[in-house]
This record gives structure tokens, C-alpha cells and sequence, in this order.
């Protein structure tokens, strides 16, 4: 075993908060830096742990791209919770711990050279970001790049400048939909499968990237089912409770599978016959 | 395997011996007509025919709380915390050594868990052959009537007043060794032992199993779908009684406190339970095992698949614990499994 005898991952290590930006009410963007003067370097679809000491831990996907250039890394959150209430009540400065990043990853060689349909319900886009926008800087790797966004309404939706931005590109396809309009609501209104006709994908070279609430998956996959992509090219990530982040804690598990270290992004044949799954 | 013979006069002379560098527990009866582990006084009873400890030993491994990491809330540095008093648990049935091997292999794999491997080499295990059969157990039906590993010391009442001791490590010989030099064992005493471990399991198989526990997994993973799960958690409490006490039951939840100024703290692992409803409650109220059957499922699957995918041995050890803990009368692995196997087809 090449750990250490004093090793324990339980350990997290102090970060600072550079930036905040408000992306919905309830969603803010935070910018981080590890105080040691390295970078995080996770891969598109990981998490972190991160604690604020005396409230508490909790599990976050990151949304930025690995990128070499810079040391910082974003995590969108919702305030919802003790740890998530007590983050948005920091200011530029302070500071939190980190562990990690844990966890699987979407395999982005997978992606090279074919087209990429994103699929992303909600908060589901804060991790599908880290991918889309590695893609994006490799751009010319990939193949089409599609990306589907629902929200439930005009007001939840997050990271509107850049999506409205990757709309203007002609390099990218972006569509989006809310469940319950507004008056101003212009765009499509249902639930994100009612997407699907409204853009040609071809099955045959289309791997797929969703990430969403839980009951979302089943209907999307049916879609894909439907227009023929191999199960083998989807990739969902899997919100779990993810408590200690090394697999024994017991809390994240899908049957016998830890979420936290054997997810949360899998393969879709790697769990279709998990009963716990989707 | 070495092994010697000890006679009963000698032991308070060991015990105090051992007592001096390490927290020595043997088995009493308590005052309420419960069997537990209590700190060696010099004087205790030693309750040699205690059917079945009242709570699992796994607390000497890791403890219903245990700090993880202490923390600095100016700086936020954080530190490890390893705590691993030296220990000796003498008296612990084979399914209890067991379940605590099996502990040993899950904190070990993949990442291993430092705080739970360092406080379990301090400890010292004594393992003794029962006298006496739990009316709820049936460790004998489940492969946990005897261990081969995970005991520095194996001791069996041959006699009124003699103990053969096998030999599991070279620490329990040098523990052996403590006081006076023990004798070693004859043939026909390793034969009393073996005849006294033999005469035991077999009044333990009274409580049976109706088919060999090896093809558990493969049960359970037939009958997903059986209508047992529903009609037995109908009456679940969701009380996390059987949680706490199984003996291989170590989820845990993670939990900071700090001190009045604000200053420092620590962040510590407690029990928890995947019966309690919140076990799988995640930010924006979603519950990933909402219904009682979900997590009564959830719990056997673990005990009798997935554990066993893993390690190659059930997750239950047959103690009988939660059999006796579950008011609602629900919780019977024994009874589980064999009522899954009569409505079964066995068509493989």
C-alpha cells in the first residue's frame, strides 16, 4: 500500500475565496484558491469536500475546466443548507478547507472526435460546465458540441451571460427550455425532453453527457433510447450523499457501489442494471 | 498452532499483569441480567458462560465517537487525530472476532482508515469458545462458529478449572508469558478443546439455516423484487436499532463542535445508521431510500451481497443482536434468508 502510516484522508487544506458572483437568487458562484500555491488539478465531472470548521462538510462538483493556466477553481452552489448558508455569507478573503477532488470523471477522450450532447437539468449544468467548457478550449478535438439546458423557470436559470454568449457562437448549439414560464419568457416551455425533436442528432457518432435532478434521467435516457445512441456513449454523474468522500462512510451508496469513489460519473452500461441507479 | 494450558488459579495474577500497561475488559454480568465487557477491577466476576454480549465489541475498534481531526478556526490548519490506547478485550466469542476481521479488511481496503487500523493494532483479542448458545443466535449456521485469524489468543474451558490456549500472534504468547511460564499442551488435551468447541456448535446449530450461507448473495440477488421486503417493513420503526447494534454495522456521520471562544475544534465520526430515514436525505429534501423498504432491503443487501462481493464472507456473523433489539420483530436474519429460500425456485 503506498500510504502513509500518518496519513488520514480526512485531512482537508485551507483555501481562500477570491471572487463571488451572483448567478440566481439562491446560486452564487465562488472562485477558490488552495493556500499551499497549487492547483487543485481535477478532472471534468469530480467534487471536492468542503468544510467551513464548525458547521460542517460538504460535497460540491466543480464547475470550472482543468486548466493549466490558472491556480483558482469555481464551485456553484445553491444556499440551501447550514454549510451552503454560511459559504454565501463570505466575503472575498476568507477562507474554507478542502478535500479532494474525489471521485470519477467523464472520460474525455471518450468525447474526441465524435459529437457531444450535453443534457442538463437545473444545477445539473454546474458540473457539465467543467466538460463543456474543456471541450471548448480544445475545440477543434470535438465534433458538434449540443447542449440542452431546462430550468423550472426564467428566474432559476444560472450562467444565462454565458450561455447567451455560447449561443452566439456558430461552433456550439445551445437550446434552451423552462417548465413554467414567465411573461417575458420568449423560448420553448416544458420539461427538457420536449428539446429533443428540435435539433437532428446523429446516433451513431453522439456520446452523451446529462447531469440533472433525479427523476430526469430516466425520461432522458428513454430519448436516447429512442434515437438510437449506444448506451454505451452516455455518461450521467450521480448526486449521492457523499459524506466521507474515501468509501466508508455508507452514505452515498447505489447498491454496492460507492458514489463517491466508483461515481459520480459512470458509464450508463456500467450501472443500467444497478436497481438503486436512476 | 502452539498452544498451552492455563489453569484458572493463575489467571488474576495474568489479568493484573496485563492490567498495568493496557485497559483490560472481560465479560461480566451486569446488574440489569445483561452480559457486557467491563474494565478488569482486580475482582470481577468473570461470567465464562455468557451466552452473547448485551453490545457489539466493535466500539473497542471504533468507538461511538471518535475524533477524526482537530482544527484551527483562525489559520484553518487542520491536523489528524489518531488516538490508540493499548487494549486487551479477553472473552470475545469467534462470531465477534469475526465480524471485527471483517471490519479489519473494509477499513483496510482501498483507501485505508488510519484512525480504525492504528487503534486495532493496539488491541489485543482474546477469543473464547462459548459455553452457552444465545436463544437468538445462530453464528453456527453462518460459518462463525470458529475463526482461524483475527485473535492473539484462543482459549477453551477443558476443564473446571483448565483453559487451553492456542496461540494467534506473538504478542498473545508474550502476554501468555506475562506471569509464571505456562505448560505447554498434550495431545488429549487439544482434544478436549476440540471436543468442547465441537459440542458447543452443534447445540448452535440447533437454529439453522436451510441452506449452505454461501449461496446467500446469490439468493438475494434473485429476489430484489419479493413482496418479503414490503410486508416485513411495513412494521419498521426506522429506530436504527439493528444498526447499532450489529457488530459489522460501521457507517458512520461526520460532525464538527468547537469551543466556547470560537477558536478551535474538532471534527469526530459517530454511528449512524441506514435504517434512520436521513441516511440517504441530500440538500433540497431528496431522499435517495425514502420508503422503510427501501432501507430494510438496503441493510440485508449489505449483509448478505454486498459485503460478501467484496471480502468473501456475510456480512452477518449470526450474533442475534438485532433479532433481540427489533421491537417490531422485523429484523431476523435467520428468518429472512429462509423465508426467502422457501419462496425461491433454486433454478439457476
Amino acid at each position: 500500500m503506498p500510504f502513509k502510516k500518518d496519513f488520514s484522508p480526512y485531512v482537508p487544506r485551507p483555501a481562500t475565496l477570491k471572487e463571488k458572483k451572483k448567478l440566481s437568487e439562491l446560486v452564487t458562484l465562488f472562485t477558490f484558491e488552495l493556500d499551499n500555491g497549487k492547483a487543485l488539478a481535477h478532472r471534468p465531472g469530480q467534487f471536492i469536500q468542503l468544510s467551513i470548521f464548525g458547521v460542517g462538510e460538504a460535497p460540491f462538483s466543480v464547475s470550472s475546466p482543468p486548466d493549466p493556466s490558472k491556480q483558482t477553481f469555481e464551485l456553484a452552489v445553491r444556499k440551501i443548507g447550514a454549510v451552503t448558508q454560511s459559504l454565501h455569507a463570505m466575503a472575498p478573503g476568507q477562507k474554507v478547507a478542502i478535500r479532494g477532488p474525489y471521485g470519477t470523471s467523464f472520460p474525455v477522450l471518450d468525447f474526441v472526435g465524435k459529437d457531444t450532447l450535453f443534457v442538463a437539468g437545473g444545477l445539473g449544468y454546474i458540473p457539465l460546465r467543467s466538460l463543456l467548457h474543456y471541450q471548448l478550449r480544445h475545440r477543434s478535438e470535438f465534433g458538434r458540441i449540443i447542449v440542452l439546458v431546462g430550468c423550472r423557470n426564467p428566474q432559476e436559470r444560472i450562467f444565462t451571460d454565458q450561455i447567451e454568449e455560447l449561443t452566439a457562437r456558430k461552433d456550439v448549439e445551445v437550446l434552451e427550455t423552462v417548465d413554467i414560464p414567465d411573461a417575458a419568457w420568449k423560448g420553448n416551455v416544458g420539461v427538457i425532453t420536449t428539446l429533443f425533436p428540435k435539433i437532428p442528432i446523429d446516433p451513431t457518432n453522439t456520446s452523451v453527457a446529462m447531469v440533472g435532478p433525479p427523476i430526469m434521467y430516466r425520461f432522458v435516457l428513454a430519448e436516447c433510447r429512442k434515437l438510437g445512441i449506444n448506451p454505451n456513449n452516455i455518461f450521467v454523474s450521480l448526486e449521492r450523499k457523499m459524506k466521507c468522500g474515501v468509501g466508508k462512510c455508507g452514505h452515498c451508496m447505489i447498491n454496492d457501489l460507492n458514489t463517491c469513489m466508483d461515481g459520480p460519473v459512470f458509464r450508463y452500461t456500467d450501472i443500467e442494471a444497478y436497481q438503486e441507479a436512476i | 498452532m502452539d498452544a498451552y494450558i492455563v489453569h484458572l488459579e493463575r489467571l488474576p495474577a495474568l489479568f493484573n499483569a496485563w492490567a498495568k500497561d493496557s485497559a483490560l475488559s472481560v465479560p461480566s454480568a451486569t446488574p440489569e441480567g445483561f452480559y457486557e465487557f467491563i474494565p478488569w477491577n482486580g475482582e470481577a466476576e468473570i461470567a465464562w458462560d455468557y451466552d452473547l454480549i448485551y453490545n457489539p465489541p466493535k466500539r473497542f475498534v471504533m468507538p461511538a465517537k471518535e475524533t477524526l481531526i482537530s482544527f484551527d478556526l483562525k489559520d484553518l490548519q487542520a491536523k489528524p487525530v489518531f488516538e490508540a490506547p493499548a487494549q486487551i478485550v479477553f472473552g470475545m466469542h469467534p462470531y465477534d472476532v469475526k465480524a471485527i476481521s471483517q471490519l479489519d479488511q473494509l477499513m483496510e481496503l482501498g483507501i485505508p482508515d488510519q484512525n480504525y487500523l492504528k487503534r486495532r493494532e493496539a488491541t489485543v483479542i482474546m477469543a473464547l469458545t462459548p459455553q452457552s448458545v444465545a436463544e437468538t443466535a445462530f453464528w453456527a449456521s453462518v460459518g462463525a462458529e470458529e475463526v482461524q485469524h483475527g485473535f492473539d489468543l484462543y482459549w477453551t474451558k477443558i476443564g473446571p478449572a483448565s483453559f487451553l490456549v492456542e496461540v494467534g500472534s506473538k504478542k498473545g504468547e508474550e502476554l501468555l508469558h506475562a506471569a509464571a511460564p505456562p505448560t505447554r499442551a498434550t495431545v488429549s488435551e487439544k482434544e478436549a478443546a476440540r471436543r468442547a468447541k465441537i459440542k458447543v456448535n452443534q447445540f448452535a446449530r440447533r437454529k439453522q439455516l436451510l441452506y449452505n450461507w454461501e449461496e446467500t448473495p446469490r439468493l438475494l440477488a434473485k429476489n430484489w423484487d419479493s413482496p418479503l421486503w414490503r410486508k416485513n417493513s411495513e412494521t419498521c420503526l426506522a429506530c436504527g436499532s439493528c444498526n447499532l447494534v450489529c457488530p459489522t454495522c460501521y457507517c458512520f456521520d461526520l460532525v464538527d463542535e468547537v469551543d466556547d471562544k470560537l477558536e478551535t475544534g474538532t471534527r469526530s465520526r459517530s454511528w449512524d445508521g441506514c435504517m434512520l430515514t436521513s441516511f440517504a436525505l441530500v440538500a433540497g429534501d431528496h431522499n435517495f431510500r425514502p420508503k422503510a423498504l427501501d432501507r430494510y432491503r438496503h441493510r440485508y443487501f449489505r449483509k448478505g451481497k454486498y459485503i460478501y462481493d467484496k471480502i468473501g464472507e456475510l456480512g452477518c456473523v449470526g450474533c442475534g443482536r438485532c433479532v433481540r433489539a427489533c421491537t417490531a420483530n422485523i429484523a431476523n436474519p435467520l428468518a429472512v434468508f429462509n423465508a426467502l429460500w422457501e419462496e425461491s425456485t433454486h433454478a439457476f
